[in-house]
């Protein structure tokens, strides 16, 4: 009798896993399962700080696809960009709305394969932060000390070229790796001596001081990136255009100048950030496009090699990563020309000056 | 060990005329003796590798098909070259260091603690009917219950691995501590009163040899909780150790260095317990000459 219940059992499961295969020859799928590198404060299912956060944030995809009766499954990884890529390793996501240079580049090296499409963001400052009571001036001061940076993600490295910039290395510290809210935890009860976040809300929480910020530094940070599944892209090439060209029209609608102050507060409900950091981080951003800008220009390519070779250096990946194949602007390209938006954003050379400057906007107020 | 008149090893069954029935009685005497025992032995120490043979015959060729996509399952192969690369470098024994002295401290806390504990409730009514109950309700919380709350007070460096590891070895070794006291035969102490023993007599002739046994129980289940406990609180803000080698492996993709990490964490748990016993052993050989 066990055994029957047991072999039902068994055939329903191989029913359920032949069932579940998906059906092919099929121009659109019923879900595209869209993920962000990171949650807000506690696992909140929100992004924010990027265009491709506004996406999400004002349903713009929802909307592209609602009439195709495609579902958009929407996924935040508290585990940020590691975790992105054990999604995607496992067959959970189609889309990436923002990698990180690091854990992009350690997917690609364990071999998941996936097309560039779009960046997501560049530049932005970074600030080196130490407790509200630490007496550390500099970075030389916090030698030996505790520093935290989340693993993996792209601000290892960031950190990694903060101290290179001053001359140590990471065995001049000793590095721990602890998430976003972590971090802010940690600081406010001195158990880390020093990390790069962005500082505002805690200085006016008495919580803890920045003691260096390097604003805008092409060399310091480096882009993010949109990519699509490999799979995904040679099945539904349409969706992906489709993708790419609602994510241009939202980088343009985030470069408006009158959007700045609804999109400073949408990206703030994700809690990983206030909004006075936001506020602040962006004050000195005077053009929006040179933040918010989708081109895979030299800039972007040469970041992209940069990170390799630094990945390298630091023994982050065991195999080499190629970057042949691997970026495909031709999605891009199409929706610049559709929206008539090839001359808008600046394009930068390899060293992150700028090579040929934005359209001119139609002077301000 | 006597021989009856079937037993094979006195008198073997002659040639392949033998009929099968009695050969077969043969075959099962003889496995009843030495030769037969040591077989039996060694057959049953086979029979243990049954099950890891079978699970890694599954993982090689899970990994060799591609079941699992490789990021996430790596081919024995490769955990066998990192563990190798990891040895080499010198990063093994280093993080194998730290585990180890985190283990050693909180080992000697916590043990300390526990038998101090065991030994006060379990000689004095007065202090078990003060401290058994609280004890007992805090025994029940598991280490990860206690984390968030030593963070408060230990921050979250050593201080909080180290007491997190020492409440896990607390626990173990004071029940068994209390427990080999409270099952003495009271005949024992008996007899010292009769002698009139004073207390350090009763302790050192009495309640130390006749509560050893259980002593060694909780010490040997005191090192693997504390191994186990390790491995979880190394997983939080670190930056060394065997724990946080797995979560480095993971946070990189590089699951070989998880399943190393897992190996080795193994093959030390299965050491110190192997260790422990031959302690044992060694320390309680008076038993045996005794009975």
């Amino acid at each position: 009798m066990q055994r029957r219940t047991l072999a039902t059992a068994f055939s329903a499961l191989a029913l359920l896993g032949l069932t579940s295969v998906p059906a092919s020859a099929e121009d659109k799928p019923t879900v595209i399962r869209i993920s962000f590198p990171g949650a807000g404060t506690g696992g909140r299912p929100l992004s924010g700080g990027s265009f491709p956060s506004n996406a999400h944030l004002f349903k713009e995809i929802d909307d592209e696809f609602k009439a195709d009766g495609i579902r958009i499954e929407w996924k935040f990884f508290p585990g940020a960009g590691p975790a992105l890529n054990e999604s995607y390793a496992n067959g959970l996501t189609d889309v990436a709305f923002g990698h990180g240079d690091l854990p992009l580049i350690v997917g690609r090296a364990t071999g998941l394969k996936h097309r560039i499409v779009l960046s997501s963001s560049r530049f932005g400052s970074s600030y080196f932060v130490v407790p509200a009571g630490s007496t550390a001036k500099s970075i030389a001061d916090l030698k030996g000390k505790r520093l935290a940076t989340f693993k993996g993600t792209a601000g290892q490295l960031t950190l990694y070229r903060w101290l290179d910039k001053y001359g140590f290395s990471d065995k001049d510290f000793r590095v721990i790796s602890l998430d976003n809210d972590s971090t802010k935890a940690a600081l406010a009860t001195n158990d880390i001596d020093g990390t790069n976040i962005t500082p505002f809300d805690l200085q006016a929480r008495g919580i803890a001081r920045s003691i260096l910020e390097i604003r805008d530094d092409p060399k310091i940070t480096r882009p993010g990136t949109v990519w699509v599944g490999e799979e995904f892209e040679a099945k539904y090439p349409q969706i992906v255009q489709r993708i790419v060209t609602r994510l241009v029209k939202v980088a343009y609608w985030s470069t408006q100048e009158a959007n700045r102050e609804k999109e400073l507060q949408a990206w703030a409900t994700s809690g990983s950030q206030a909004y006075v950091d936001y506020k602040k981080d962006w004050e000195s951003v005077s053009d929006l496009r040179t933040r918010i800008n989708p081109l895979l220009d030299d800039y972007y390519v040469a970041s992209l090699k940069n990170s390799i070779e630094e990945t390298k250096k630091y023994k982050l990946i065991r195999k080499d990563v190629s970057i042949d194949g691997w970026i495909e602007p031709k999605y891009l390209n199409q929706a610049l020309k559709e929206l008539k938006l090839e001359d808008y954003w600046p394009q930068y050379d390899a060293e992150g000056k700028l090579k040929v400057d934005g359209r001119k906007l139609a002077a301000r107020n | 060990m006597s021989a009856s008149t079937d037993d094979a090893s006195v008198f073997p069954p002659r040639g392949r005329g033998a009929l099968p029935q009695p050969q077969l009685g043969a075959l099962l005497d003889f496995a009843r003796t030495g030769v037969g025992a040591v077989a039996r032995r060694v057959g049953r120490a086979a029979c243990g590798l049954i099950l890891p043979a079978f699970v890694l015959a599954a993982w090689c060729s899970a990994a060799a098909h591609h079941w699992v996509p490789e990021q996430l399952l790596p081919a024995p192969a490769s955990v066998w070259q990192s563990l190798r690369e990891l040895w080499a470098a010198g990063d093994l024994q280093s993080h194998l260091g730290f585990s180890a002295s985190r283990v050693a401290w909180s080992l000697a806390i916590g043990g300390s603690g526990g038998l101090l504990l065991g030994f006060g409730m379990g000689l004095s009514r007065t202090l078990r009917a003060y401290l058994y109950p609280s004890f007992n309700v805090a025994a029940q919380f598991p280490v990860l219950g206690w984390v968030p709350l030593l963070i408060i007070f230990a921050g979250i460096d050593e201080g909080l691995k180290i007491s997190a590891i020492s409440i896990a070895v607390v626990v173990p070794v004071t029940i068994n501590t209390l427990k080999g006291i409270a099952n003495i035969p009271p005949h024992l102490l008996e007899v010292s009163r009769v002698y009139r023993f004073s207390l350090a007599q009763v302790l050192w002739r009495v309640v130390l040899p006749a509560a050893a046994p259980s002593l060694f129980t909780g010490l040997r289940q005191a090192v693997m909780q504390a191994w186990l406990a390790l491995v979880f609180v190394e997983l939080l803000a670190s930056s060394e150790g065997i724990g946080y080698l797995i979560v480095w492996g993971r946070q990189l993709s590089q699951p070989d260095l998880v399943v190393a990490g897992m190996v080795v964490i193994g093959a030390v748990g299965v050491l110190l317990d192997l260790a422990l016993r031959w302690l044992e052993s060694r320390v309680q050989r008076w038993r045996r000459a005794a009975f």
